[in-house]
């Protein structure tokens, strides 16, 4: 693998480590809202061009895990190897891990406020909005055929239905599409 | 505790598709082993949204915390983001090329990203036929981020102050 070195800059582990850490610290939303904050603060510091930033990003997508760590950890490699990595990582990961065990632990005292309670009760209820959402946004973006259709249809209802069996069976679908996809292609 | 690594381990290998899928598969495999109540896992998710940082990791935080204190959100944090980010450095650049060239892995990927949303989608849907407002709130968060490019954050702020609101006002 080629790691092209960005000119004049290669930031240190300590700098890299400040900046994910304050994009974690204060970026509500996810990976969705976090991984455009990244991009523009990249390019802004000179570390990364927009395009490399979106090919970085494609290749994040391509492995699992929360997009926004992903994408981050290999920003931090690309701009500074091992050292960057691991900056990336440690600062994703300590900020909310550190703000949720605080937060969590005031809420075993004030969870049971009628407030706070109301309030975590009308936060949860849009979930299966913005979950639907979701679905329909990756269904609307999609070239469709026919067998595509098929295959999803099949590997939405098996996934829904496996409960605990549903990594395994998520692989399965993988696999049989990929076949299918592989037979049509040729 | 080894069950629990276990898990989020499993967890962290099929994470395609961002956070709310991966909230999806926890829920799926923390209320399934009955580890913790539908209600219990509903509070940790919306904990998780208002809380800076990706929605899963924050959610595999709280699970693990809820479980085994400190110790177990360590635990699941690590468990969960392990799997990827191996994979990030052993094949990263592989995957990247092979999605690139052929298009029916990522295809293939696709397929089963849809199937688990639609997932997480079904093990979420019961919440919004719970109540006519939460039916409501639900629908409007749908619109909203299915049709506009406003933040969903302000969706949970708004929908949190308005339960807040309704709680004190009529209990």
């Amino acid at each position: 693998m080629s790691e092209t070195q960005v000119p004049g800059s290669r930031p240190s582990f300590l700098t890299l480590f400040r900046f994910f850490f304050g994009i974690s610290a204060v970026t509500i939303g996810g990976g969705y809202v976090m991984v455009p904050v990244i991009q523009r603060a990249t390019e802004k510091r000179g570390w990364l061009a927009e395009d490399e930033f979106y090919d970085l990003f494609a290749t994040a997508q391509s492995v699992p895990g929360p997009l926004a760590l992903n994408t981050a950890v290999f920003v931090g490699r690309r701009v500074a190897g091992t050292a960057g990595f691991l900056a990336a990582f440690l600062g994703i990961l300590i900020p909310p891990f550190i703000s949720i065990i605080a937060l969590a632990t005031i809420l075993e005292v004030i969870g049971e406020w009628p407030f706070i309670r109301g309030f975590l009760d009308g936060a949860f209820a849009v979930v299966p909005g913005l979950t639907a959402a979701l679905a329909f946004n990756m269904i609307k973006k999609r070239r469709w055929t026919g067998l595509r259709a098929a295959l999803t249809i099949v590997a939405a209802v098996a996934i829904t239905l496996s409960g605990t069996w549903a990594v395994p069976v998520f692989f399965a679908t993988v696999a049989v599409s990929w076949l299918a996809e592989r037979r049509a292609a040729c | 505790m080894l069950s629990l690594a276990l898990v989020f381990l499993k967890i962290g290998l099929a994470a395609y598709g961002g956070g709310w899928t991966i909230v999806g598969i926890i829920k799926t495999e923390i209320v399934g082993r009955a580890w913790l109540s539908a209600e219990e896992f509903a509070r940790l998710v919306a904990v998780a949204q208002i809380t800076p940082g990706p929605v899963a990791l924050n959610a595999a935080t709280l699970v693990g915390y809820r479980l085994h204190g400190i110790v177990g959100a360590t635990i699941a944090t690590l468990s969960v983001v392990a799997a990827p980010l191996t994979l990030a450095i052993v094949v990263g650049n592989v995957m990247a090329r092979a999605s690139k060239r052929g298009g029916e892995l990522t295809e293939a990927l696709k397929t089963g990203t849809i199937g688990l949303i639609s997932m997480t989608v079904w093990a979420f849907a019961p919440s919004a036929a719970s109540s006519p407002m939460n039916l409501a709130m639900a629908a409007l968060a749908f619109c909203v981020s299915a049709f506009t490019k406003v933040n969903p954050l302000w969706v949970i702020l708004g929908s949190g102050v308005l339960g807040a609101a309704v709680r004190v006002l009529f209990g």
